[in-house]
Order: structure tokens, then C-alpha cells, then sequence
């Protein structure tokens, strides 16, 4: 009897992920033949490029794709070779519309950026002025007051309503939940009509800052209260129970104990919901008469922000003003992203530490 | 040797002050979502009701025509309503296959590199403020989207003939404004898609490989009959997303209000409540306004009936969310 001699084990022992080489020449034929007859028809016939994809190239790699899965796996490989050349294409299209967008935004800001876009107000400009004066710096200001003072009064009572739903056991918990659901089917220029319709028309204020942060309030307060449930969900049960066995009341398990934990997701939840209202247009051009020059009084006056800027810029038409919108979108694609980076930062998982026995 | 502390009754219900305190202002907060939704409904209907009461609700809501200058005035949103259902419908058509595609290729195709990148693109996209989307609709999509409306047109409209067009432009039509209002909530389709994708057990579809399963049949099979509730869910929740977008494609569309366009996309005659609202805005005079608040219930009403679907189906396809 021979001993029991232990293989060790291979590194990859993943068969499935290992392709033989018949699938590899299948899928690189795949891969190469049609492209390279489409970009030889292309040249060849001149015709547009997007025709050529939809009738030349996407017919010719599916029979690629459908003859790549019979070779390498017969019968049943056909669908699956089908399969994935439909979900490339579709995928790279959308990626490829998607990159556009990006694109399109930074490649014409810059051409509009420049150091006085960035603090000038728009006084003494038209449509038709030149970039070489005026600029944003004015509705820069008018977001930060406007989503600034949105912020205050969002993110303390979206925060206690994701207390309401996680630590307290009321019965009104399933109904408020499907009412943030509502609240977040709220098409913006409706928050923006209601505004208008309970303090604008009936006298008790003018078109100014204020009333424009407040019709972005129940546009923020679903996204801010979701993220914040789900990450006071996410703190385990025990932690909040250990706290309230060694005596601890509530309110100090809450504000000691789940709060520290879910420091990071509530961090995400306000980031997320400023990143949610910083764009939002219709509801401020209801509520917000448009100024030139910069306003920093939000109870007073017209007041610019940037979204509004963009749009007042896109309707002027004129090439120079639609330069301008261009640019103010590239700051505010920058503040988004600012955001992002930061709600990424912040809900990124924590390195794992060792815990204590 | 300590004191024993003194004994505490066993209470289910908050004892001391702070407390109270502190589970008043929590239920305070929570009960702040019935006073926002209710005054935002009792105050838009309370503006809203002459225009109502004027025109017909019927009449309001399915009848076409919009003029001021009458008297008395006409304010009826039948083309709005339609053109509103039209233009999301389309957008939620083109956006569904190449949302679940890109979904499938970041969740299971993609090396990890390749899936990172197109993850933070999706992702950015899914926050970019509408009106960016609306400039980029106008400045560079329209003139690309009129060109493939044309070619269609040209190419198909003798067998389709919702294709057809004999206004001369294919600029502002339906098609433009469904494919901007798509790209515009592909990444939120998508994201609802990848979490979907992301729940399913690995091992479900190992065993179901091992079984001698294709790529195929898994996604056939098992992935979308897994998670097909949660995509209609999210499905849904974009389509009230699209029927609410004003500023995407106020600038792409043109509207008509003497006459319905009921599918021909590619002719500039289109219907969206929420331009409307916006684009009859600035110079209202203020019986006009309250028809615009008319307008706003409608649209309302209309996301919410739309919204509320969605949730119930996400509730059902997502039992592990339930408390």
C-alpha cells in the first residue's frame, strides 16, 4: 500500500475561468474579423458610421459571436456567443454615450474656464459679450447660500426621521417610509410650484434665496433620511443593546454608541443628498428671480445659482452664452463630483482591524 | 464592600426625561413627512381648484388646446399628459436593455479593472445635475440624434409609419427628447440592477454551471427570474423620474398644444407637462397660474400612482428589506 500522498492544491484551481485554446482563437476571430471588415467597409464605401454599425458591423459580429459559440462549444455555445456580443454592444454603446456626456462637459468648460470665471459676477454682460469679462462667481455664491441653508434645515430632521425609523418601534413607521417614497416621486418643479403657492402668491415673501431652499427641502430629505437609515440599520443590534444592559437611557446609546458607528454612512447620507439638490433647476427658477450682480442676503433680492445660470445662459443662444453655460457647468460638474468622491471616501469600508479579544 | 444599586422597574416605555425627550423629537421628525406631502398636496389643490373647476377635470386633463388670450381662457393639457407618458415611455424603452447589459457586464463579464472604471462612470452620471444633461442634449446629442432620425425616417418610414415626418426638421421631436431623458436615467436603472445582481448567491449559479449550465441559460434562468421584481421596481421609480424631468429636455422639445402626436416620435410636435409648466411660467397671467398648478397636481398624481406601483413591487421582490 502505497502512503496517502497529499497534491497540493494548484493555485488557480478554477477550471471554469481557464479557456482552452480553441476558445481563444474563436474569440479573437471574433473580435478581429468583423471590425476590421467594418473599418475596411467604412473606407472603402464612406458610408455614415453609425449606419455601418447598425447594418454592417452589429449583423456581421452577431454571426461572429453565434459561430464563435458553435466552434469552441457546439450547439449550446451559439446562444451564449449571441448573448455575449448583444450585451458588449449594448454596453459599450451606453458606455460610450455616457463618456460623451463627461467628455463634452470638461472639454468645452475649459475652453470657458479661466481665473475671472471663477470669482466675477455677470454685471455689464450680455449674451453676446465675450468670454474676457464675467463670469460665475456670483451664482458659485448663490449655490453654496441656497444648498447651504437647504442643508440646515435637511440634513438634523432627515437624520432623526432615519431615528424614527430605525430606533423607535411606532406604528407609524411603514406609512412615513412610504411617504419619503412619495416624496421622492416629487417632480422638482412641483416643489417649486408649492412654494410658490403657499408663500410667494399669497404675499408673505418675495422671489428671494430663501424661498428657493426651501422648495428644494423635500427634494433632499428622502435621499438624506435613505442613507441614513441604512447605515443606522447596518450598526449591529448588540452594540445598541450592550449599551442600553450596562444602564446606559436611549438617548446616550444612541448619541455614544450607533452614532459613532454610523458616523461614515451618515457622512455619505449628507453628501448624497447635497449632491441631489446642488442641480436642481426648475424648482429655483419658480421661487428665485434671477440677478446679475452677487447677493449674499438670501431673505432679500434676486439671487443666482448655478443651474439657473445655466439655463438663463442656454436660453439666451447666443454661441458666447452658451460658451458660459458650458463652463458653469463644468464647476458645477465639478462640485458634484467633489461630493461623489467624498461620499466615496467616507462609505468606503474601513481597513480591517483586529479585534480585541 | 459596595452598595448594591437600587433597583430599577422594568419599563417598555422611555422613564426619564431625556428620553422622552429624545424619542418626542424623533417621532416629530418622522411625522414631518405626513406635514410636508400633506401641505404640498392641500396647498397645490387649493391654487389648483378654480382652474379645475373653469375648465372640467376631464376636460383639463384629456382636452387639447392652451390659450390665454381667450375669453374665456383655455387651459387644457391632453397633449402635455400624452406627449409626458410618450417621451418617458421611450426612454425607459431605450434605457432598459442597455442598463441591464452594462449591469451584466460590470457585475459578471468585466475584468475588475475595466468594471471599476465603468462603475464610477455610471455612478457619476447617475448624480449629474439634469440641466448638464439638457445642455448636453441640445449643444451636441441634437444634431447626432436628427441625423439617425433622419436616416430611420428615410430607411423605414415606408414600413413603420409612426417613423414618418413632414415637418422638414427632425430637431425637438419625441425621439430626441426619449433617447436624452434615457441616457439620463440609464445609471439610475442600472444601479437598481447591479444591487439586484449583486444579492444573488454565487453559489446558485456555480451549482447551476456545475449542472452543465451556460452563460445563457444562467442568465435566463437564474439571474433574471431572481431579480426581475427588483428591476421592474426600479424600472418603475425611473419612468416617475422621467414623467417628472423638466430641465433635460425643456430645450429639446418642442410643444404643441392644439393637437395630439400620439406616436409619430420623429416630428417635432411633442407634449410634456412639467416644460409646460416651466415655459408658460415666467409671463402668467395669474388665472393661468393656477391652471399651471392644475398642471402640477396632474403631474403629480401621475408620479405617484407610478411611484407607489414601483415600491410595492420592490417591497414584494426584496423581502429581506422588511424591518
Amino acid at each position: 500500500m502505497s502512503k496517502a500522498t497529499f497534491v497540493a492544491r494548484p493555485k488557480r484551481a478554477e477550471p471554469w475561468t481557464r479557456l482552452g485554446s480553441k476558445v481563444r482563437l474563436a474569440s479573437l476571430l471574433t473580435i478581429l474579423v468583423p471590425a476590421s471588415i467594418f473599418a475596411l467597409f467604412l473606407f472603402l464605401t464612406g458610408t455614415d458610421f453609425m449606419a455601418g454599425l447598425v447594418t454592417v458591423f452589429l449583423p456581421l459580429q452577431l454571426l461572429f459571436g453565434a459561430w464563435a459559440g458553435f466552434y469552441a462549444f457546439g450547439k449550446r455555445g451559439i446562444l451564449d456567443g449571441l448573448l455575449l456580443v448583444i450585451t458588449f454592444f449594448l454596453a459599450f454603446f451606453v458606455l460610450v454615450m455616457l463618456a460623451s456626456v463627461l467628455w463634452s462637459v470638461i472639454e468645452a468648460g475649459f475652453r470657458a474656464m479661466s481665473p475671472h470665471f471663477i470669482y466675477q459676477n455677470n454685471v455689464y454682460v450680455s449674451g453676446k459679450t465675450g468670454l474676457e469679462i464675467g463670469g460665475a462667481g456670483h451664482a458659485i455664491v448663490g449655490t453654496s447660500i441656497v444648498v447651504g441653508i437647504t442643508s440646515l434645515v435637511t440634513v438634523p430632521l432627515g437624520v432623526a426621521t432615519a431615528v424614527y425609523l430605525t430606533e423607535t418601534r411606532d406604528f407609524g413607521r411603514g406609512t412615513v417610509r412610504t411617504l419619503l417614497q412619495a416624496m421622492s416621486a416629487i417632480p422638482s418643479v412641483v416643489a417649486g410650484l408649492f412654494i410658490y403657492s403657499l408663500l410667494i402668491i399669497s404675499g408673505w415673501s418675495g422671489y428671494s434665496g430663501l424661498m428657493g431652499a426651501l422648495a428644494l427641502i423635500p427634494l433632499m430629505l428622502p435621499t438624506v433620511s435613505r442613507v441614513a437609515e441604512e447605515s443606522l440599520r447596518n450598526v449591529s443590534r448588540d452594540l445598541r443593546n450592550g449599551a442600553l444592559a450596562l444602564g446606559a437611557p436611549s438617548y446616550r446609546a444612541f448619541l455614544m454608541v450607533t452614532l459613532p458607528a454610523a458616523q461614515s454612512g451618515l457622512v455619505t447620507a449628507i453628501l448624497l443628498g447635497i449632491a441631489r439638490v446642488i442641480g436642481e433647476t426648475a424648482p429655483l427658477l419658480l421661487t428665485m428671480a434671477l440677478a446679475n450682480g452677487t447677493n449674499a442676503n438670501p431673505l432679500e433680492g434676486g439671487m443666482t445659482t448655478l443651474p439657473s445660470y445655466i439655463f438663463s445662459f442656454i436660453a439666451l443662444g447666443d454661441p458666447s452664452s452658451i460658451a458660459r453655460a458650458w463652463g458653469a457647468a463644468l464647476v458645477l460638474l465639478i462640485f458634484v463630483g467633489l461630493l461623489f468622491a467624498a461620499a466615496r471616501v467616507a462609505s468606503a469600508p474601513k481597513k480591517v482591524k483586529k479585534r480585541s479579544a | 464592600m459596595s452598595m448594591a444599586p437600587a433597583k430599577r422597574k422594568l419599563l417598555s416605555k422611555p422613564s426619564r426625561v431625556e428620553d422622552k425627550i429624545f424619542f418626542a423629537v424623533a417621532k416629530a421628525a418622522g411625522y414631518s413627512s405626513f406635514v410636508i406631502i400633506g401641505m404640498i398636496l392641500v396647498f397645490l389643490s387649493i391654487r389648483a381648484w378654480p382652474a379645475f373647476e373653469s375648465q372640467g377635470v376631464l376636460n383639463f386633463t384629456f382636452g387639447t388646446f392652451w390659450d390665454n388670450s381667450l375669453t374665456p381662457p383655455i387651459f387644457h393639457i391632453g397633449p402635455m399628459v400624452w406627449g409626458s407618458l410618450l417621451i418617458a415611455t421611450l426612454a425607459v424603452t431605450i434605457a432598459v436593455p442597455m442598463a441591464i447589459s452594462i449591469a451584466y457586464f460590470i457585475e459578471f463579464l468585466a475584468p475588475k479593472f475595466i468594471a471599476k472604471i465603468a462603475t464610477v462612470i455610471v455612478d457619476l452620471l447617475a448624480a449629474i445635475p439634469s440641466v448638464v444633461i439638457g445642455l448636453w442634449g441640445l449643444g451636441i446629442f441634437s444634431p447626432v440624434g436628427a441625423g439617425w432620425a433622419q436616416m430611420l425616417n428615410e430607411s423605414l418610414s415606408g414600413v413603420l409609419p409612426f417613423l414618418s415626418n413632414s415637418a422638414g426638421t427632425f430637431l425637438r421631436s419625441p425621439f430626441i427628447a426619449g433617447i436624452v431623458l434615457g441616457v439620463m436615467i440609464v445609471p439610475l436603472i442600472s444601479s437598481v440592477t447591479r444591487e439586484m445582481f449583486s444579492q444573488i448567491d454565487g453559489e446558485l449559479i456555480k451549482g447551476a454551471l456545475a449542472l452543465g449550465a451556460t452563460r445563457e441559460s444562467v442568465l435566463r434562468r437564474v439571474i433574471l427570474p431572481t431579480s426581475a421584481g427588483g428591476i421592474l421596481g426600479g424600472v418603475l421609480l425611473a419612468l416617475g423620474r422621467a414623467m417628472g424631468e423638466t430641465v433635460a429636455i425643456f430645450f429639446v422639445l418642442n410643444l404643441t398644444y392644439d393637437r395630439f402626436n400620439f406616436f409619430n416620435i420623429l416630428e417635432p410636435v411633442g407634449g410634456n407637462i412639467a416644460s409646460l409648466i416651466l415655459a408658460k411660467f415666467g409671463e402668467a397671467a395669474p388665472i393661468e397660474v393656477e391652471a399651471l398648478m392644475a398642471a402640477g397636481v396632474v403631474l403629480f398624481i401621475i408620479t405617484l400612482i407610478i411611484n407607489a406601483l414601483a415600491s410595492y413591487i420592490v417591497q414584494k421582490a426584496q423581502p429581506w428589506r422588511k424591518d
